[in-house]
Order: C-alpha cells, then structure tokens, then sequence
C-alpha cells in the first residue's frame, strides 16, 4: 500500500495546496479582468477539481491492486 | 467439552471463510464510495445548472471577500485531511489525530462563515473599509435568492455531516481503532471531505465570481 516516503507524500500534499491556492487568486484575478467570463472561470474550477481528485483523492486506488 | 469447542471453532473458522479477502473488500469500499459521489454530483450538478438558468450572465451582489476567505480555509481543511491521510498510512497515529481534528475545526470555520456571515442571519451589518462582512441576500427575495441559499444550503448540509464524519474518525483514531493495514474509515471520511471541497470548487465561481453584478 504504501510505497513512497511519508516526507515526499507529504511535501507532494503541502505543494498541491499552494498550487490550489495560486489558481485561487488567479481565478479572482481572472474574475475581476474579464468581468466575471464564465468558460475561463470554468477552466479553472476543471483544473482545481482534477487537481483535487487526483492528489488528495488518489482516484487512482480504484483499478490498483492491493497486496495486503 | 473439547468436542463443543472444537465445532465452535470450525464453525467460527467456517464464518471467516465465507468474508472476502481485505484488499477485496477495500477494492469495493472505494468502488462503493466513488459510485456515492457520482450520484451526489448529479443533485449539486442540478443546482449548478438551475443557478445558471436563474442567473444566466449575472449574479446577485455578495461579499466577494467572504466567499474568497471561505474557499481558502475549505481549502486548506483538505489539505489537512491529505495530512492525516498520509500520517495513518504511515502509522503515524498523532499525526492522524491532530490533523483531522484541525481539519474539523476549519470546517467549522467555513460553516460560520457561510452561515453567520454570508447568510447574516442576525441580520448584521459592517465593514472594514471597503470590505462588507455580512451578506444582504434574504431567500424571501425571491427565487434568484432562493437558487443561493439551496446551493450554499445543502454545500453546508454536507459541510456538517464532513465534520461530524472527521470528528468521529479523530475519536476513533484516539481509541487506536486504526492502523497502517486497516484504515477505511479514514480514507472513507477523507474521500467525503474532499468531495465537498470540489463542490464548492465549482459553487465558489458560479456563486461569487461568474456574470456581471446584477
């Protein structure tokens, strides 16, 4: 199950959260230069999202199998 | 005696034989999970879409200060998860503790700051300089307001049943009910955690930041 250092797991986790956080404020910034443009916005939210489901959530664990 | 005992045993052993194996059993926890959240999507996906009906290019006037705010603490509570996540596949149990626990008082945070703030239910009203730090939207104003509070409203629903989930995985935690091996309900509560964090990933644009100010 667990094949990588926890260190390097949780350096990967603290980086993903200042990337969510930089696609935050350009998200707000991106709000305020094209008057609220829903598809740009929406972008963003899909990055965010996929961001999210793959880190935090590991979507990859579905089809991996588990040795213990 | 032993004869009893030995059936006893056969009989418990028999029990066991007919449990799938763990890696089995956690294979279809996730995939029994993963399938909850998919058909969650389709009740907040409704919301987004009737949000985008009601309000097409606009949308209400809302302190863009709190939803921000807001967004970075759901934010950062997730990340708190991740932490904890990774702190009991490492067998780190005070790791696990602490940071679920955090993770639960930051939603707490993001609850009050929906629910006292934005939805200002005391019906409040101040500012810091330019910032408005309460909300003016009634959901008697009619049914635009009324999309808002169903959206924000039920977000906040699951907001609660997050933290109750985070908080009794904590206390479980306390009780050393999890290890390395053997850490479903952690994974299980953190996957419903996250999955609230990326609804409000979508809401937190369409809510705040979409359209022109009507």
């Amino acid at each position: 199950m667990v094949s990588e250092s926890k260190s390097k797991a949780l350096r990967r986790g603290m980086w993903t959260f200042l990337v969510l956080m930089v696609l935050t404020i350009i998200e707000f910034g991106v709000a305020i230069a094209l008057h609220g443009a829903v598809i740009p916005l929406f972008l963003i939210a899909l990055v965010k999202a996929a961001i999210i489901v793959w880190v935090f959530m590991h979507i990859y664990r579905l089809w991996r199998e588990e040795s213990h | 005696m032993s004869m009893i005992s030995t059936a006893s045993q056969e009989h418990h052993n028999d029990e066991h034989s007919h449990e799938p194996p763990w890696p089995v059993q956690l294979k279809s926890n996730r995939l029994g999970m993963w399938l909850f959240m998919l058909s969650e999507i389709f009740l907040f996906g409704a919301l987004l879409t009737a949000r985008f009906i009601l309000w097409g290019q606009y949308r209400p006037h809302l302190s863009q200060e709190i939803g921000l705010v807001a967004t970075v603490v759901l934010l950062f509570s997730s990340w708190l998860v991740y932490r904890g996540q990774t702190a009991i596949e490492f067998g780190d149990h005070k790791g696990f503790q602490r940071n679920f626990l955090f993770a639960a008082i930051f939603g707490l945070l993001f609850l009050i700051g929906v629910v006292f703030f934005e939805w200002n239910i005391f019906g409040l009203s101040a500012s810091i300089g330019p910032i408005e730090l309460f909300g003016h939207l009634r959901p008697s104003d009619g049914v635009e307001s009324g999309i808002f509070f169903a959206m924000t409203g039920w977000h906040a629903l699951h907001v609660v049943t997050g933290v109750m989930l985070l908080l009794i995985m904590w206390n479980k935690g306390r009780h050393g009910e999890f290890s390395p091996e053997r850490s479903w309900g952690v994974e299980g509560a953190g996957l419903y955690w996250h999955f609230v964090d990326v609804v409000w990933v979508f809401y937190y644009p369409a809510l705040y930041l979409m359209g022109l100010p009507m």
